[in-house]
């Protein structure tokens, strides 16, 4: 074990002096971060969570398969490996030194990429690190066993690099890491089932935008460590040191057995648990207009939300959107969360809280919360929207349209203080629907706050129509 | 040092081996003596690397024996590696890993090893101890791998050509660390197709041709047991059958090769006196005579008919 850690110290040692293997290691997860998080999560805090999944599953992949991998297979060709065997180690301290190299590398890489998210696109730790840190030992494990079984199979670069190419882009493009999952066709997706990048980036994306805990993941979890621990197991018993080596067809057949752990996971995820936990992260993240039979719509008649089921929490929280400045080149940052008490006695409230931080140059940020609807016809129709509210003494503005249409009406600005209050919105277009619209019009209530820079709070209960 | 296998530190009993079609040792049978130094001698492709390489347990015999310092090499592996150094034809180490890391790294893979500062000083590597492998000579890295092979302070060093590619000022150099080796009395096996190494370093001496030992004792004993005499190389103005040489007086034997006639005579001076008057007679002429002892170089010939470097 002493023997591993030194040679994985050593390793690191090494990395830290090359200047391409700094690039590879540190460097190049970055560009995925600002690719995936600039051009696809374009400042929404969820997409933002959702895609950084991805990115930490390709810097995992990445690092297995192109690091760890093509470096033992490097080692073994050049004839460095052979002084380690003139010494008393044997190939499990080699391979153990490979894998810890590997993670105590990554590491770090992980962190830069946690801190470049939250300092540049500003993204909500609405993770716990701890989990995070869990999941991504399992990840490095399970694609640590992934490359060294390539490297225990591959006798030379070449062949080695033609089974990380076929590999990595099959993961890379049928594992959801570059194309959402729920974006691709349904075949793609049970395909996908039987992939380990898939439960790894669905992992990941599960506990940054569901908030799921590490129990909730005890299948992927198990498959992750199965297969890494079938990985190792091979690279250990099929290590060679001198490149004249060849493995033999028996060998190289017996190593696909690395893959049983997820034939029976996909086997069991396409007969039992459907995919349909992969299309409710992606809607969480996406929160595209919403279908009309999935809108809000008046519970008793007026009241449209009462914050008080905390079990649908989430769904509650695919109706509400919260969009920040990001795209003006602002950092300011809104979140959402369900707090107790609420107001009149009630159990729960909505928060809305942030910080406004305006782009240089500028002195108005922007943060704000959309609510979206929908209202039958009815006779008579309302006359506005209420709700209460309390907070921060700061300014805010409420107005009320249908997507894509400004409705014409005023909008209401407020400051709450510390104890609830009500506020009332009139909008007379709620009381004249679409007569075209039969089974009912979509609205969207907008609350901003103020461009002031700073921290807000807002608390929101009983939202009703009047 | 101990003792093992009635004194033996080494001892080889029909050693074959084989890659393919290629039978690269065929039978080998040798003994190592504690505190000796033991070379194996012969051309490229004679047997001398796959023997050290069995020696160290970095590959299986297809049959025989061998027990190093008591022990199989294939049935414990690590504790003989704990009393072997050893060091191989060609030392790779990562470009970027410095002098003195690469002796800290290897001594720490072992429960006994000497001191570094010792190492660096005594294989002249104190100066380069920050250097990067990749930056050093050709005789600087060669060094550094003679001190790998001494990190943990070995009972036996199994040297693999250790004196291949250098200039003659480094193979000095070499000679005079494996002659400090024998001082310490640490028995040393050295693998070698340099006739004046074998000569100039060994006790005793192997000599291997196509996988089998033709010959083995002290350099002098084989020397002298060659039967060979005293070498004379000479060149002439006009060509002459070799065999009408041989009938000169204590000339033993006689081959020409590229315009130059090589003869063996035992005694020396009436076969110089008796080649004179022969040319006198012939009308031909003596342009070059070079007179010298015979060497391990005489006795390959002698045994396989070929040069160790051909």
């Amino acid at each position: 074990m002493m023997a591993s850690i030194r040679i994985a110290l050593m390793s690191i040692r090494l990395v830290m002096r090359t200047k391409a293997a700094l690039f590879f290691t540190f460097l190049f997860p970055l560009l995925f971060l600002f690719v995936y998080l600039g051009f696809f999560a374009r400042g929404n805090p969820d997409a933002d969570l959702y895609y950084f999944g991805a990115v930490v599953t390709l810097t995992i992949m990445g690092s297995g398969f192109w690091g760890l991998g093509m470096q033992s297979v490097m080692q073994r060709e050049r004839g460095s490996l052979r002084r380690y065997r003139l010494a008393p180690i044997g190939p499990g301290s080699m391979v153990l030194s490979s894998l810890l190299a590997n993670y105590l590398l990554g590491l770090p890489t992980i962190a830069l990429l946690v801190v470049c998210a939250m300092g540049f696109f500003h993204m909500p730790l609405r993770f716990s690190l701890l989990t995070l840190l869990v999941l991504v030992t399992a990840g490095t494990f399970a694609f640590a066993g992934f490359g060294l079984t390539i490297s225990s199979i591959a006798n030379t670069m070449q062949e080695a690099q033609v089974y990380n190419n076929v590999i990595w882009f099959g993961l890379l493009f049928l594992s959801g890491v570059t194309v959402p999952l729920p974006m691709l066709p349904q075949w793609i997706q049970r395909f996908a089932a039987f992939l380990p990048a898939t439960y790894l980036v669905t992992s990941f994306q599960a506990i940054m935008v569901k908030r799921e805990s590490l129990f909730d993941l005890g299948a992927e979890l198990l498959a992750l460590l199965v297969s890494g621990t079938f990985g190792l197991l091979f690279a250990w018993k099929l290590f060679r040191w001198e490149k004249e080596e060849r493995i033999s067809r028996r060998a190289k057949l017996l190593s696909v057995t690395f893959i049983i752990p997820f034939l029976v996971m996909g086997t069991w995820m396409n007969a039992h648990r459907g995919l349909g936990a992969w299309e409710e992260t992606f809607s969480l993240m996406s929160r595209p207009p919403l279908a009309a039979g999935q809108h809000a719509a008046p519970a008793d008649g007026n009241l449209l939300e009462d914050f008080e089921n905390s079990q649908e929490t989430e769904i509650l929280l695919q109706r509400w959107q919260v969009s920040t400045d990001a795209s003006a080149a602002g950092h300011s940052l809104g979140e959402l969360d369900v707090v107790s008490p609420g107001s009149a006695g009630s159990e729960h409230a909505l928060r809305f809280h942030g910080r406004v931080a305006p782009a240089a140059g500028s002195d108005h940020g922007y943060v704000a919360v959309r609510y979206t609807f929908l209202l039958a016809p009815r006779d008579p129709g309302p006359r506005g929207i209420q709700f209460d509210v309390r907070g921060d003494r700061r300014l805010f503005q409420i107005r009320i349209e249908r997507p894509g249409e400004a409705l014409g009406a005023p909008t209401l600005t407020f400051v709450p203080d510390s104890g609830w209050q009500t506020v009332r919105l009139p909008a007379a277009g709620l009381a004249n629907p679409d007569a075209s619209s039969r089974g009912g019009t979509t609205w969207v209530l907008e609350i901003v706050a103020d461009g002031a820079p700073g921290d807000f709070q807002l608390d929101l209960d009983e939202l009703r129509l009047y | 040092m101990s003792n093992h296998n009635n004194g033996a530190v080494v001892r080889v009993e029909g050693l074959s081996k084989r890659y393919g079609d290629i039978e690269a040792l065929r039978g080998i049978t040798f003994q190592i003596l504690p505190g000796e130094v033991f070379g194996l001698l012969g051309p490229n492709g004679a047997g001398k690397t796959t023997t050290i390489e069995i020696l160290e347990g970095l590959r299986q015999p297809d049959s025989g024996s061998v027990t190093v310092c008591g022990m199989a090499p294939a049935q414990e592996p690590a504790a003989l590696k704990e009393r072997i150094g050893a060091q191989l034809q060609a030392t790779v180490l990562p470009d970027k890993i410095r002098v003195e890391e690469a002796l800290e790294l290897f001594a720490s893979f072992y429960q006994h090893s000497a001191s570094i500062e010792m190492l660096l000083e005594r294989f002249g590597l104190a100066e380069k101890r920050r250097s990067f492998f990749e930056k050093l000579s050709g005789g600087q890295k060669q060094r550094l791998a003679l001190a790998l092979a001494l990190v943990n302070d070995p009972e036996l060093v199994l040297l693999d050509e250790p004196t291949v590619g250098l200039d003659a000022q480094l193979r000095r150099d070499i000679y005079a660390l494996i002659e400090q080796f024998r001082a310490e009395g640490r028995t040393t096996l050295l693998t070698t197709h340099y006739i004046e190494e074998a000569e100039r370093l060994c006790d005793r001496v192997a000599i291997l041709d196509r996988g089998r030992v033709i010959t083995l004792g002290t350099p002098r004993d084989l020397v002298e047991s060659s039967g060979h005499g005293t070498r004379l190389e000479v060149r002439l103005a006009k060509p002459v059958l070799p065999s009408r040489l041989m009938q000169l007086d204590a000339v033993m034997d006689c081959r020409e090769a590229e315009g130059r006639y090589f003869l063996h005579a035992q005694p020396p001076a009436p076969a110089v006196a008796a080649l004179v008057r022969f040319l006198e007679a012939e009308g031909n002429a003596l342009l070059d005579l070079h007179i010298a002892q015979p060497t391990l170089e005489d006795v390959f010939v002698e045994m396989t008919g070929r040069r160790i470097g051909d």
